[in-house]
């Protein structure tokens, strides 16, 4: 077998809050301590694969910063109405369980990121909420309305069951879409919608005096022309590759208020290894907050298995477990040090 | 003295605290042996087959799918991780490489190509790498240094359910048009963001998926279970089902199935009641022998054998007859759930080697679950040469073309699968100057090339349209398969569904509103209505036509406002009536009354439509058809039905002159009369009073008549009624019947002044029995148990009386816990628990396995006051209320099953959960959900009945912990009786005398009752007198035993000459065309009289006779049996030799 390979991709990360020209002068997101959860769909639930985000965050924030934790909320293909955390009932009952992993999940920070979902299926329909589901397949304006409509309930919804430890929510854009060529499908028009989606995402955040992160912008979705991706960041088109996602981590800790810089030399050993510590934790948390068999653990048929549902918080140690390691090993990359 | 069972254990259970169950199931005390030669020791197998162990541990354990690559490789992935992981457990589970370097037909060479794997559910070779169903991911794992171990790992999908490890995404499958095919079951709902936009799939269904194009789409819904799929030769689609039991399913684009959330019509199975399959596979090629050759083989992992069924086309589908098992096994781990041909010609089957095959139902966490074992296993055949496969890797182009046209369905499908990494241009050039192979079919050639085409992603969508001008229908069906995918960007796709609609063959008319769905034309319906003119209409191409009609609805119905968009009236009327809206039904009233809608379905169609979607003037014009001078009385009373539905669902009456009603309640016929006492009480026709009080006050003597009279009189309600019933039901010298009507009419109007005549009505039960259902009218009303309760306080109540209301309240999926109390207190019961101790358990279960007799046991089971057959079946011979027990003993642990006689609603398998339902005025209904749309819900209640519920009268409906199955059912049994039944269930699906055989019993028979006339006319006119059309003779269902058997010792007597009895049964099996069918008999056949409607059929002396009924009129053959009791004649079984395509059997329901 082969050796992992690094991806060779992100650059190092200053956290003095530098200033980049294009953007407007941002001071850093994060606190000491802070608690990251992140709401979103199929970007955020590989993102756990990955474990470039919070990497990279960990970084960027600098020494001094201490503590910092990440929950990843992330689950594919849904919408701001929480289609895909519904299971058996209909999207109210998603946001009811988002409401619950909110709560449980206690955050300082909540980076939300929806979008491409919608953008996509403009004609088709992207919601099963009753009260939606026809707007949604009807034209690109009536799909963006009731889009925002339901971000903005989403917001109040993340306002008001994440507890006393929010202090920020920032939306994030979705970031563009690949053209990868023939027999892939062209995604220029889609484009031209998600920005037309980023718009309104900009102004709701506007609204409610949040963050807006522009990753669409960033990743050079506003001068897209059609061409060809060179080389493609994404696997389809549209969901991002492992190089991709070390992109997207690097813009998105941009977008918060951290620069470019080189004091980091990814080859160190330790940045493997706070990276391996990132995604073993999130595998825990996976198992944690989206176990297998929930209808036998804790749905309508719990009376059958429900005795085995005492396994899943003993994933927590776990998880803590992990974190120190990942807190051990940002120590050592701050040190410039390795193992031996 | 008869000491009853329960008693006893309820005296154990007063010294001891009781234990919970859940982890004490020791039913499987004896784990069966882990060597291979006991394995091999316990197969039967078909006449001429050989089996060899493939591979086992520690290559593979708990192998879940396998799938071969093109170098004759076989890949398996396997999960100990299975059902569930461990905090702390690595994900490890695998995919191993099998290969049999030397060609001895043995695994000699095995290798890990990747070891981190989450409960992995599906594996598939191509591509350069292998696509792995991984939970919540479908992966492509790749090798890029050729040391066969995976070391790159792409997302390729994401977004699979996990609601339920075993309903797992599933059954990948190469289809011929290079796409792959892939499955989800019950629980599992997805959620995916392709290039395309985002496709859900909420419930089970099949995808099908193009991986250079990354298109993901929804192909048909639902199945319970959907482990299986298979092509057959001309590229149709067969499914099987872990759970849902109806054998193979012919699906096609947007079929529905049982199961699939929402639905508000499903299809049937090919094969209803038989055993559930885990996998599917098409014996194909040279080695397998002549009459197996095309046959499907269908793992019954439960039963632990391999079913095989031959598929006969019928209409726009199939018939399927199940055939002998390939293969089946006395042991008890051997578990098939997949089963392939292999490149050698050979079938190979993958044993997920367990003895606990339970998900739900076994503790996730019981030590009995293997997590070490596995097997492959490779059949091959005598006298039949084995194949050489080709080497499809270094083949020319043109080579894999003649390959992938080889008569072995492997080397086609793995040939098409490597010109997938072949250059696209060499192969087109190729496949242009290709000739087909000497002995192929033409049209199958010029298929496969056109499937090459698509595999290619370069369709030839000409070959695809020159195919639909062939003279086989499978060619022209097939070419608008291959049209279908890619409709939506083909020009010419409208012209050629077109033409498709008005093909002879019903097959291709489906085909063709397939494609038409797929299209944006605003005439899609109009063109697809024409596949009803000029054919017999089969409820596939039915379903094809509704679900478009849906589907497109926006297309058409603006046009209908005002006119008949549509070429006639029928087509119009089956478009609304599948949209079930509101749309030209004065065009349709008209044509209903000008008589351009002259047939009784059409009338019912009309009448039913209206019923629910009309108006009170629409309604009014329904009445007024129903009271025409001359009017058929078919129907007028299907006219009365739909008003009454109207009435009582939608609070909705003709907008005219009802009092026109009262000549209808004078009709002699019951459901006319019924119709219209129900209208009388909605329409509140006073002066229909009188004759309602007549005919409730006659119910001694009509009974039928009496309780429709009654719901007309509560429905009709005010003070006279409830006085009326107060009166009768405190008058103790009333008859006992209209007494306890009497309660329950009061209660149905108000629960607590009906609790107040109940206690003493109640204390006069005949034998302690609720014989007329009062205990049900407080159980189906929201607050009938509290009013009941209250009024049981301080009252006193006799025993018997008391536990039958017992058991039927700890049987209502409301729970009511009050009134099990205090019908315990009025009638000094001692609680009962029906819980045993693990000690005592274990005693029982040795017993079970010692003194149980399973015969004992099957006798016990069928007794009519048991009940078990009432709601189970065994091999779709029962009711269908609860689970068929088919292949229980095999899949079950022994504990499992006498916790579950003991406690029903411990477990509760699944798809048999209860609904509790509460309308708005405290209605309450439990059952299960039959099927539902916008507009209303049907639920199935325990007696099978149908109940319509309009979904804005819904105030709650939720799932409930309580089952349907009443506990204590086993109560009136002696331990012993006990003891043998549950090793009568326990048996059922083994190897022995208790797995059902494949041979086609006729099972489903009607028995005469007991009737004064025939001792008398039997002295005149012989046994022939039970074929005649006596109109009060009156017929029970009867189930043929496991064995196929109707046991006339225990049908009832009926009187013949001098001191004769006998016992009569008939039953019916339909023919396809005029000419000789074969049956065999068996029984003591010289006491036996059978008759092919009412010529009787001689029979020889003897145990056993083949017979041939000579069929002059095709369609339905009633045979009738009279035997006569006493001599020792035992069982009489009737099978029918032929196959499904000339004489298919008749379920009761359709008698």
């Amino acid at each position: 077998m082969k050796s992992p390979s690094f991806i060779t991709v992100l650059s190092g990360l200053l956290t003095f809050g530098g200033i980049l020209s294009a953007q407007e002068p941002t001071a850093p997101l994060l606190q000491s301590g802070d608690r990251i959860v992140l709401v979103g769909n199929t970007l955020f639930e590989r993102a756990r694969l990955f474990g470039q985000i919070e990497t990279t965050l960990q970084i960027a924030t600098g020494p001094e910063v201490k503590g910092i934790t990440l929950r990843n909320l992330g689950w594919s293909g849904d919408s701001v109405f929480g289609d895909s955390r519904s299971y058996f009932g209909p999207p109210s009952e998603g946001r009811d369980r988002l409401a619950r992993n909110l709560g449980e999940t206690t955050p300082s920070v909540v980076l939300i990121s929806y979008g491409t979902e919608a953008a996509m299926s403009v004609d088709q329909g992207w919601t099963e909420d009753a009260a939606h589901a026809a707007a949604t397949a009807a034209g690109i304006e009536a799909s963006r309305d009731v889009f925002l409509a339901g971000y903005e309930a989403l917001i109040e919804l993340v306002r008001k069951t994440s507890g006393e430890s929010l202090r920020e929510i920032v939306l994030i854009s979705p970031p563009p879409l690949e053209n990868l060529g023939a027999p892939l499908p062209d995604q220029t028009e889609n484009n031209r919608r998600l920005a037309i989606f980023r718009d309104g995402i900009r102004d709701l955040a506007k609204k409610n005096s949040l963050r807006f992160v522009d990753l669409f912008a960033q990743m050079g979705g506003d001068s897209f022309k059609g061409e060809v991706a060179k080389p493609a960041l994404t696997e389809d088109g549209v969901h991002y590759s492992e190089a991709g996602h070390a992109i997207v981590a690097r813009e998105l800790a941009k977008g918060l208020g951290y620069s470019e810089g080189s004091l980091i030399d990814r080859n160190l050993p330790a940045y493997e290894e706070l990276k391996a510590a990132v995604i073993e934790k999130d595998r825990f948390f996976f198992h944690r907050w989206r176990p297998a068999n929930e209808t036998y653990l804790f749905l309508f048929r719990k009376h059958e298995q429900g005795q085995n549902a005492k396994e899943i918080p003993m994933f927590d140690p776990l998880i803590v477990a992990e974190e120190k390691k990942i807190e051990e090993a940002r120590t050592r990359v701050f040190a410039g040090m390795t193992r031996n | 003295m008869k000491l009853s069972f329960s008693n006893r254990v309820a005296t154990i259970l007063t010294l001891g605290a009781i234990t919970s169950l859940s982890h004490a199931q020791n039913g499987l005390r004896d784990i069966p042996d882990t060597a291979v030669e006991a394995q091999l020791n316990a197969f039967k197998l078909i006449e001429g087959a050989k089996i060899n162990l493939f591979a086992s541990e520690p290559a593979v354990a708990n192998p879940t799918h396998m799938n071969w690559d093109q170098r004759g490789r076989l890949w398996v992935v396997s999960s100990p991780l299975y059902p569930h992981i461990q905090p702390g457990q690595e994900e490890q589970d695998k995919i191993v490489i099998l290969e049999d370097t030397n060609g001895d037909g043995v695994a000699d060479k095995h290798t890990d190509f990747a070891t981190n794997l989450h409960i992995p559910t599906a594996v598939l070779p191509g591509d350069g790498g292998v696509y792995v169903a991984n939970s919540v991911e479908v992966l492509f794992l790749r090798d890029t240094d050729g040391d066969d171990v995976a070391d790159e790992r792409k997302v390729v999908l994401s977004g699979f359910g996990t609601e339920d490890t075993h309903h797992l995404l599933h059954t990948f499958r190469w289809g011929p048009e290079g796409m792959i095919w892939m499955n989800q079951s019950i629980y599992i709902h997805t959620h995916l963001e392709t290039p395309y936009g985002v496709r859900r799939l909420l419930g089970g269904g099949m995808w099908h998926f193009r991986p250079e194009t990354r298109r993901a789409e929804v192909f048909m819904k639902g199945l319970v279970n959907s482990w299986g799929h298979v092509f057959d030769e001309w590229g149709q689609s067969f499914m099987t089902d872990g759970a849902g039991g109806q054998g193979i399913n012919y699906v096609f684009p947007r079929s529905v199935f049982l199961s699939s959330p929402g639905a508000s019509r499903i299809l049937p199975g090919l094969n209803p009641g038989q055993p559930k399959h885990c996998g599917v596979e098409a014996l194909t090629g040279r080695h397998v022998p002549d009459t197996l050759r095309g046959a499907l083989a269908a793992p019954d992992f439960r039963g632990s054998r391999i079913n095989l069924f031959q598929l006969t086309d019928k209409g726009s589908a199939y018939t399927s007859t199940q055939i002998a098992d390939l293969v089946s096994s006395t042991h008890g781990a051997f578990r098939p759930i997949d089963v392939k041909m292999g490149p050698d010609g050979a079938v190979y089957i993958a044993d997920w080697y367990n003895p606990i095959i339970q998900h739900g139902e076994v503790d996730f966490r019981d030590p009995r679950r293997d997590h070490a074992h596995g097997r492959i296993w490779r059949i091959t055949f005598d006298g039949k040469e084995l194949v050489k496969a080709p080497d499809l890797v270094k083949a020319s182009e043109a080579d894999l073309i003649q390959h992938s046209n080889a008569p072995e369905g492997w080397t086609r499908e793995a040939a098409t699968v490597e010109l997938r990494a072949r250059q696209p241009e060499a192969v087109q050039a190729a496949l242009e100057s290709a000739r087909a192979p000497a002995g192929v079919d033409p049209d199958l050639f010029a298929l496969r090339k056109v499937w090459t085409s698509q595999a290619l992603h370069r369709f030839d969508a000409a070959g695809a349209a020159a195919l639909l001008s062939s003279s086989n229908h499978k060619a022209r069906a097939a070419a608008l398969r291959a049209i279908y995918y890619d409709a939506a960007t083909n020009p010419e796709a409208l012209a050629l569904a077109e033409k498709a609609i008005a093909d002879p063959h019903p097959q291709v008319r489906l085909w063709g509103v397939s494609v038409l769905a797929q299209l944006s034309s605003p005439d899609t319906v109009k063109i697809a209505l024409g596949a009803l003119e000029g054919i017999e209409l089969d409820e596939f191409l039915d379903f094809a036509l509704w679900s478009i009609c849906r589907e497109h609805a926006d297309r058409w119905t603006a046009a209908a406002q005002t006119g008949n968009p549509f070429a006639n009236t029928t087509q119009l009327l089956f478009a609304v009536r599948a949209l079930n809206q509101a749309v030209a039904v004065p065009q349709i009233l008209s044509a209903l009354g000008s008589g351009e809608l002259p047939s009784d379905a059409q009338v019912t169609g009309v009448a039913d439509w209206i019923s629910k979607v009309g108006s009170a003037a629409d309604l009014n014009a329904l009445f007024e058809f129903a009271l025409t001078e001359g009017a058929k009385p078919a129907h007028q009373t299907t006219i009365l039905q739909a008003l009454a539905n109207a009435g009582s669902l939608r609070k909705l009456k003709p907008a005219g002159d009802t009092a026109r009603l009262s000549r209808f309640l004078q009709s002699p016929d019951l459901a006319t009369f019924t119709s219209a006492a129900s209208l009388a009480g909605l329409w509140k026709l006073e002066s229909a009073r009188e004759g309602l009080r007549a005919a409730f006050l006659n119910a001694p003597t009509d009974e039928a008549k009496g309780r429709a009279a009654l719901e007309g009189l509560i429905a009709l309600g005010g003070p006279p009624t409830a006085t009326m019933l107060d009166e009768i039901a405190k008058n103790a010298q009333s008859d006992y019947l209209l007494r306890s009507l009497a309660v329950i009419g009061r209660t149905k109007m108000d629960p607590n002044e009906g609790a107040k005549l109940a206690v003493a009505v109640l204390t006069e039960a005949p034998q302690g029995k609720d014989l007329h259902g009062i205990f049900d009218a407080f159980l189906a009303n929201k607050q009938g148990p509290v009013a009941l309760s209250n009024a049981l306080s301080g009252a006193t109540l006799p025993q018997a009386i008391a536990l039958a209301g017992v058991q039927k309240a700890s049987s209502a999926a409301t729970k009511p816990e009050a009134l099990v109390a205090a019908l315990q207190k009025a009638g000094t019961i001692k609680p009962m628990k029906m819980a045993l101790t693990p000690a005592e358990m274990e005693a029982m279960m040795k017993q079970v396995a010692t003194l149980g007799d399973p015969h004992a046991g099957e006798v016990i089971y069928r007794r009519a006051a048991l009940q078990c057959v009432v709601c189970h079946a065994i091999g779709g011979a029962g009711g269908v209320i609860g689970p068929d027990m088919v292949s229980i003993g095999a899949s079950a642990p022994v504990d499992y099953l006498i916790e579950s006689l003991l406690e029903p609603s411990k477990k509760i398998k699944e798809g048999y959960h209860t609904t509790l339902v509460t309308l708005k005025n405290g209605d309450s209904f439990a059952g299960a959900i039959a099927r539902e749309d916008t507009n209303e819900l049907v639920v199935r209640d325990a007696i099978g009945k149908e109940n319509r519920i309009p979904k804005t009268e819904i105030a709650s409906n939720q799932i409930s912990p309580v089952s349907l199955m009443p506990p204590g059912l086993t109560a009136q049994l002696r331990e012993d009786e006990f003891i043998h039944l549950v090793r009568f269930l326990s048996e059922l699906g083994k190897d022995g005398d208790f797995k059902t055989p494949s041979n086609r019993f006729i099972r489903h028979w009607q028995t005469l009752m007991p009737h004064p006339s025939t001792r008398d006319r039997i002295g005149h006119y012989g046994t022939k007198i039970f074929t005649e059309a006596v109109s009060d003779y009156s017929w029970a269902p009867v189930y043929a035993t496991v064995a196929g058997a109707v046991p006339v010792g225990e049908l009832p007597e009926i009187e013949g000459r001098g001191k004769n009895r006998l016992g009569v049964a008939r039953t019916f099996i339909e023919v396809k065309n005029a000419g000789p069918v074969k049956l065999r008999i068996t029984g003591k056949l010289a006491d036996l009289d059978l008759f092919h409607g009412d010529t009787e059929i001689a029979m020889p002396d003897g145990a056993e006779t083949e017979i041939t009924l000579d069929v002059k009129e095709p369609g339905r053959q009633k045979l009738t049996f009279a035997g006569l009791k006493g001599y020792g004649i035992e069982g009489v079984t009737v099978e029918v030799l032929d196959d499904a395509s000339r004489a298919d059997l008749v379920e009761l329901n359709n008698f």
